[in-house]
């Protein structure tokens, strides 16, 4: 690779990208079960809810091993099993008003 | 008039179109339309001064960078300058068709004209509500008193006086025999000359420091703070990335530009145009359905509305009153009553129309029908005292053989409280013999839905002039009902404001019985009534309690209208207000939205920000959608800069520290911005989902702030994958990288549009407007070829290989599905 050196760089920014993002859900979703604490306690963590921030932490996973091994294969094929899952989630999770 | 060359026959019409080619046209330059006004605040953006310092900078370096941007800032200028003068000009043709009217003398005959084609020299008359058109010397007045608070600041009425006025070197406070353009008659009626028209009157030589200004808006508050916001977070982004750039090693004029260029990436430069469009676009529609908007930014608050205030009649009602009934305390139909209605009365009578006071107009009509005009033509009228909205009730004296004869007619309770007598089956007795049966008459017919009138009279010895005070000692005569049934379209309406979350509250002067028995028949339902004298009594907080809970406030005076938009507006609802009566002023101009009629008088339709040409409610109903649709929009494109394009330029930041080159060259980025801008330049004419406009929306901060905050990071996250791409799977050399990542940024900040506008799933259940799919996907289309052209070599591209798009093709779709299911989370969690 021409630019091997770089590549830790890139994962840290990347990883970065994708850690902020997941922390700014986490907050969110904090905040939301402090603002209705009759209908989900504090306590009470669904997991259904974080299905998107598993998805991206994988999807985060596969392009930093599909890069670290420069395989435009498993990107692609990887990108196509992602794009299945959020299809769906995406469909599981609307509710009647939104769709 | 000898000196101002005309005469009671006023002046020809060819003598008037001579004077308007020498005086010019009376109107004043306050709102003239300026292209140049518009050209010059396309300079006054901040981004216009970052472009021009990156164009010298370059110049002195890079001359190929330095055309580029300097063909950057015509291009946005030319783009600024042409979309906000064309809808500028829209505005500006609709304020054009609510002009204000004058009755001049032209050859011999009255004629209501154009106030603006008034010449020195017209004979003009001036009635209550008005606005004078201009100065205007009085050479017969009757009553006349008009408010000069817009020149003097003394808001209590001045009486003014046609006799010769003998004062050395007098102010124009002294000229009471004077009246002054843009002062407001209040009482009586008035006939002058015209003194000076346009720039040459009293209130031209000091309009333009009376120009009134109306505070901000809370939208209009919220999108400045944020446009502020982002500008500091860009000046201090610019001094940080060139700051690090030059310290890891970059040459300090890339590292300059660069910064540069990142920081007109963040401007969200394309925001006052994006709002100029979306409101002109709006009172375009509404122009439509005979909706003038004379204050656009009128439009935003429109669609936040949340009360709206209005009258009963013409709006719930058809406004076309009938007369039904005409009645003594007796109960018999005495044909006295309808006669003396007729002489003391308001209506003018041309050939073929009546037009004037609804009522007198229906008496008139009822009586011509019926022959009876003709039994009153042995009577002269020798004088009148005018209708005023204190006393609720107008008199004329009447001559004929048997005498002097003071007839009044008015609301009931204001003339019986003059009586001291009735006619009644026993002769003429006390009033208060017969009250309670009138009262309980009274009653029955307001909870049957009419309206009625008090007719009563008493003989008086000639004299030159009467005033109110011979308005004493009346013999009540009868009354007269009349009918104004619910419009047909009332409900639907009604119905349509409830469905969008507008509470409609009815401030009438009528009886409160009348009221109700309307909402009723409309099926709009009373929660309470109060009445103005209930009202009197309140305090502050309890009239913040009354305002919330009731849906009527019956026999209010024009003041308590006002007390009662306030209260609601301290109870934090954005209130609409629909007047066009002369005292209706001060209520139209508190409002957020002030709403009149074409129909109503110059002083309502001055005051008011939206015009209605046909006085109906369903028409406002679409004109809230309109509000509502311009709010959407521009929140799209806020949304937009904060997510796609606010990550996009972040990325390139944050990736210039560690890339041994610059991640887009300046030229590059400021082309890419050129484009989105031209991609978003179709976004007011976007569609809005139906659940968007089912309620009033607020400026909310801290949602944009939560959305860029979740929304951000996935533009940036994709960013950093692009790199990864080209840079560990294709080697790319500088040239080839900055030419991957234009396209990868340009197709995902541009085709995110489709995600972001809707909270339904794109294209399936929310289709975007036509307008802007084709320009984005042209614009898509035209960042794909761009490297293969000469353009894109200009700009130091060239072209990808297969192996890239195919990639490229599954990444954005990934993104975008990606960003689709963070919007599902976001606004499941958030809740907005």
């Amino acid at each position: 690779m021409q630019y091997s050196y770089l590549l830790f760089v890139w994962a840290i920014s990347i990883s970065w990208s994708a850690v902020f993002l997941i922390a700014v859900s986490i907050f969110l979703y904090v905040r939301r079960k402090h603002r209705s604490p009759v209908k989900a306690s504090p306590s009470h963590v669904r997991l259904n809810d974080f299905v998107f921030v598993i998805l991206l932490a994988g999807l985060l996973g596969l392009y930093i091993v599909s890069i670290e091994r420069t395989s435009s294969l498993i990107f692609a094929a990887g990108n196509i099993i992602v794009e299945a899952i959020l299809v769906l989630y995406t469909v599981k999770n609307r509710s009647a008003a939104s769709t | 008039m000898k000196d101002l060359g005309t005469s009671e026959q006023g002046l020809s019409q060819q003598e008037a179109q001579e004077r308007l080619r020498i005086y010019g046209y009376n109107e004043l330059p306050i709102h003239a339309f300026s292209w140049v006004r518009i050209l010059i605040r396309q300079f006054k953006n901040p981004l216009f001064f970052i472009l021009l310092v990156a164009a010298i900078v370059a110049g002195f370096f890079e001359p190929r960078q330095s055309i580029a941007i300097i063909a950057m800032i015509a291009l946005s200028v030319v783009l600024g300058f042409y979309n906000e003068y064309k809808a500028e000009k829209i505005i500006e043709d609709l304020r054009q068709t609510v002009s204000l009217k004058a009755v001049a003398i032209r050859d011999g005959k009255p004629a209501q004209i154009d106030s603006k084609l008034l010449a020195p020299g017209d004979l003009i008359s001036v009635y209550v509500g008005d606005i004078v058109p201009s100065d205007m010397r009085l050479v017969e007045c009757k009553d006349l008193e008009v408010n000069e608070s817009v020149l003097t600041g003394e808001s209590f009425p001045v009486e003014k006086t046609s006799a010769t006025i003998q004062v050395q070197h007098p102010t124009p406070q002294q000229l009471m025999n004077y009246m002054f353009m843009g002062t407001v008659v209040v009482h009586g009626t008035g006939r002058g000359v015209v003194v000076a028209t346009g720039k040459q009157t009293e209130f031209g030589s000091i309009s333009k420091s009376l120009a009134r200004t109306r505070p901000e808006t809370e939208f209009q508050r919220g999108v400045r703070k944020y446009g502020n916001m982002l500008i500091s977070l860009t000046l201090a982004l610019v001094i940080g990335i060139f700051a690090l750039n030059a310290l890891v090693g970059h040459a300090v004029i890339d590292s300059l530009l660069f910064s540069l260029a990142v920081a007109v990436g963040l401007v969200p430069e394309l925001m006052p145009a994006i709002v100029t469009i979306s409101l002109s676009q709006a009172a375009r529609n509404m122009a439509k359905q005979r909706v003038v908007v004379k204050r656009q930014v009128s439009i935003e608050d429109l669609g936040n509305m949340d009360v709206l205030c209005t009258d009963k009649t013409g709006t719930l009602t058809s406004g076309k009153i009938g007369l039904k009934d005409y009645w003594a305390p007796s109960g018999s139909s005495d044909q006295r009553i309808l006669q003396y209605s007729l002489l003391c009365n308001s209506a003018i009578v041309g050939a073929g129309e009546i037009t004037g006071n609804p009522m007198d107009v229906a008496i008139w009509e009822y009586a011509s029908q019926t022959g009876l005009q003709r039994d009153i033509e042995s009577n002269v009228v020798v004088d009148e005292i005018p209708f005023d909205y204190q006393r609720r009730m107008m008199s004329a004296v009447v001559k004929n053989g048997s005498g002097t004869l003071l007839i009044t007619k008015g609301a009931p309770e204001s003339v019986l409280s003059r009586c001291e007598q009735a006619e009644s089956l026993k002769g003429i007795q006390p009033i208060e013999a017969i009250r309670q049966a009138v009262d309980s008459k009274l009653a029955e017919q307001a909870g049957s839905g009419y309206r009625t009138i008090a007719v009563a009279y008493r003989n008086v010895e000639p004299k030159p002039s009467y005033s109110v005070d011979d308005e004493t000692k009346l013999t009540l005569l009868g009354f007269v009902t009349f009918t104004d049934p619910p419009k047909q379209d009332a409900r639907q309406a009604l119905d349509k404001f409830k469905a969008m979350g507008v509470d409609v509250k009815i401030l009438t002067g009528d009886n409160e019985l009348v009221a109700a028995k309307i909402c009723e028949q409309l099926g709009l339902r009373v929660y309470r009534v109060v009445r103005g004298s209930e009202l009197t009594q309140m305090t502050s907080t309890e009239i913040r309690t009354a305002v919330e809970e009731a849906t009527i406030f019956a026999r209010i005076t024009p003041e308590q209208k006002l007390d009662i938009i306030k209260a609601l507006k301290l109870n934090k609802h954005v209130v609409g207000f629909m007047g066009d009566g002369v005292n209706d002023a001060p209520a139209l101009f508190e409002s957020d939205v002030g709403l009149s009629v074409d129909s109503g008088v110059d002083v309502s339709k001055d005051a008011a920000d939206i015009v209605l040409l046909d006085k109906d409610l369903l028409v406002l109903a679409n004109g809230i959608e309109e509000g509502r649709k311009v709010f959407g929009n521009v929140t799209k494109y806020i949304l937009m800069g904060t997510s796609s394009n606010f990550g996009n330029m972040f990325s390139a930041a944050g990736a210039s520290l560690f890339l041994p080159f610059l991640p887009m060259l300046p030229m590059q980025i400021l082309f890419m911005n050129l484009l989105y801008d031209v991609a978003n330049m179709t976004l007011p004419t976007d569609v809005i989902d139906v659940e968007f406009k089912d309620l009033p929306k607020r400026w909310d901060i801290d949602f944009v702030r939560k959305f860029t905050l979740f929304f951000g990071p996935f533009s940036s996250l994709y960013d950093f994958l692009t790199y990864g791409i080209m840079l560990f799977i294709f080697g790319a050399a500088p040239a080839l990288f900055q030419t991957g990542w234009f396209v990868e940024s340009f197709w995902t900040e541009v085709l995110v549009i489709f995600v972001i506008r809707t909270r339904r799933v794109p294209f399936i259940t929310s289709k975007p407007g036509k307008w802007l799919t084709i320009l984005t996907l042209s614009a898509v289309a035209f960042g794909t070829v761009l490297p293969f052209t000469f353009l894109g070599h200009f700009l130091g591209f060239v072209p990808l290989p297969t192996e890239f798009w195919i990639l490229l093709v599954l990444m954005v779709v990934t993104y975008l599905l990606l960003v689709d299911a963070g919007k599902v989370f976001f606004y499941k969690v958030c809740k907005f």
